[in-house]
């Protein structure tokens, strides 16, 4: 049977609405370039070799994987942000490729000096081709599915690609320095934004990667500092919702719920799931995608039987009511059994058509 | 001063993370003819211990414990000779890079600093280190831990890669791999012997490894 696209925006829409309507528990994971190529079977460069198959692949993946959410994974706030920095910085030797995954930055190398920041030129991405690529494939698949696409942002996962293990430092000698980066890459931020509207149109939703707000990492207060301001600038310049996205193991989602207007948040710890159950109770208009579903734990060495149970535990716990999607955090890996992936949707049929089974 | 005095300072400056002011002490512990071993134990190590009991009770960050570590490697730079020269013995030698594919070095570094900082011999591979080159080196220097610490899930086959090269090239320093991406069964499936999640438990168990107290 074809993959019913619309369906799978009227499920995510449902969810999100508190579940009125709702057809089943929606599946949301996070796929990264890996296993796109693995699926399609072509390399990452032949994948930006057009829109068109970068776009096809991708929705060959997700389709394959029985997902109801799509996206072009390297449009966002990660490597292809540091790519964009390295070339309009005349850095492009900072950057490393691989034949089957996305390329990746030398941590730092950009912003070495604090003279480098403040030289640092923003880039324009609609001169960027890998950016064009990506974005006219963001609009491809909108146009063939006719399934909405949310832009991807960040502040702190860009500033850590280019300045480094130096950003912390920053953070006690020169907050001054780190956060006039901080500026910069909100700059780029909106450029990408913008671009995106102008390409695909306005994005009600903004997929945005808080990598700050991880308690191993800094103080919420930092995490405000260096994140949450620019969080806040962003909704008030674009009106636009906020999926908070954090895959670190000790995340501050309870403190952006009560300090930031999310809508959603994504992430897989902790992995005790009566967090999760107190969580929904504070806060019952959030959406939840994930909750303690991590990546590295079934998926990666249990059984199907493994994975269908975790999937089980968090739909009998979570669904009711909505509010809630089945998503591993955070991509799914290249080591990861086809099996087990694929016990998700299984999982997620049997479990988590509505009305749910109880427990 | 006394010289109880200069060690206090110095280990509250390490604590803070002030490197000049550390580095002020330590020449002043060894001007003061204070026994190295003295220093390294005492205000050094020591400080490393409160560091890493700040981080874990949540009054430390990763940016106070990074601070902390330079002060430490500072301090380490000066009384590494005079170490020497006392004959001092490490704990042991920890041979520490990321996997291939992986570029993200924060981990690494800090762990580096800390294991530095308690004595260890440490040799850094770097980033983006592909599983021959960690054999290579490894039957080269001889370690007694070898550390692979990355970042991201996708890292998790190289991780496994690497520990089944190494182990079937007859390297028998236990592997430890480290990082927030890790679990109990990941470590199981990467058949490596220890895991951790952060930078100062990873520390404490390459100790534990060692029997260092």
């Amino acid at each position: 049977m074809p993959h019913d696209w619309e369906a799978s925006r009227r499920r995510i829409g449902a969810t999100i609405a508190g579940g009125v309507g709702i057809d089943r528990v929606p599946y949301f994971p996070i796929v990264c370039e890996e296993i796109i190529c693995r699926i399609s079977g072509k390399t990452f460069r032949e994948l930006l070799s057009s829109p068109k198959i970068y776009g096809n692949a991708a929705i060959m993946t997700y389709e394959f994987l029985k997902a109801d959410s799509l996206a072009i994974p390297t449009a966002y706030a990660g490597p292809a942000e540091a790519l964009a920095f390295a070339e309009a910085n005349n850095k492009e030797d900072v950057i490393k490729w691989s034949d089957y995954k996305v390329f990746m930055a030398k941590q730092g190398a950009i912003c070495k000096t604090e003279e480098d920041i403040e030289k640092l030129e923003i880039p324009d991405h609609s001169k960027i081709s890998l950016w064009d690529t990506c974005i006219s494939a963001v609009d491809f698949v909108r146009e063939k599915t006719r399934y909405p696409q949310a832009c991807a942002l960040g502040i702190w996962s860009v500033v850590q690609e280019l300045r480094g293990v130096q950003a912390y430092r920053d953070m006690r000698k020169n907050p001054d320095i780190l956060l006039q980066l901080c500026e910069k890459v909100y700059q780029s931020q909106m450029d990408i934004y913008n671009l995106f509207t102008e390409r695909v149109g306005p994005s009600p939703t903004i997929f945005f990667t808080g990598y700050a707000f991880n308690k191993h990492m800094m103080s919420f207060d930092d995490a405000m500092k260096y994140e949450g301001q620019f969080i806040k600038r962003l909704q008030n310049e674009t009106k636009a919702k906020i999926m908070l996205h954090n895959c670190g193991t000790s995340p501050y989602f309870d403190e952006v719920c009560d300090n930031l207007d999310v809508f959603a948040i994504n992430g897989s710890h902790p992995l005790d799931i009566e967090y999760w159950v107190g969580f929904k109770e504070r806060h019952p208009d959030i959406t939840i995608v994930g909750a303690n579903f991590d990546v590295s734990r079934e998926l990666f060495s249990g059984t199907p039987l493994d994975v269908e149970e975790k999937v089980k535990e968090n739909i009998t716990h979570l669904a009711s009511g909505g509010r809630y999607a089945v998503g591993p955090i955070c991509c799914l890996p290249w080591g990861v059994s086809l099996n087990n992936i694929m016990a998700i949707p299984k999982a997620i049929k049997k479990w988590g058509t509505y009305p749910l089974q109880t427990l | 001063m006394n010289d109880d005095e200069i060690l206090d300072e110095l280990r509250d400056r390490i604590v803070e993370g002030i490197s000049e002011e550390a580095l002020d002490f330590i020449h002043k512990a060894i001007d003061a003819n204070i026994d190295p071993i003295q220093i390294l134990n005492e205000a050094i190590i020591r400080g490393a211990e409160e560091v890493g009991m700040k981080y874990e009770k949540g009054e430390y960050f990763l940016a106070d414990m990074l601070l902390a570590a330079d002060s430490i490697n500072d301090c380490m730079d000066v009384i590494k000779p005079k170490l020497k020269e006392e004959k001092h013995k490490s704990p042991g030698k920890v041979l520490i890079g990321t996997p291939e594919g992986d570029l993200h070095d924060i981990g690494k570094s800090l762990v580096i600093a800390l294991l530095q900082g308690q004595g260890f011999e440490v040799v850094d591979l770097g980033v983006d280190v592909p599983p021959e080159k960690f054999v290579e080196v490894a039957k080269k220097e001889n370690p007694d831990i070898i550390g692979i610490s990355g970042l991201l899930t996708v890292t998790i086959s190289k991780m496994t890669e690497t520990v089944t090269m190494l182990k079937r090239k007859g390297v028998k320093a236990k592997i430890v791999v480290g990082g927030g991406i890790l679990s109990e069964e990941s470590c199981k499936h990467i058949g490596a012997d220890a895991w951790t999640k952060d930078g100062w438990k990873g520390v404490k168990l390459i100790k534990n490894l060692m029997e260092v107290n």
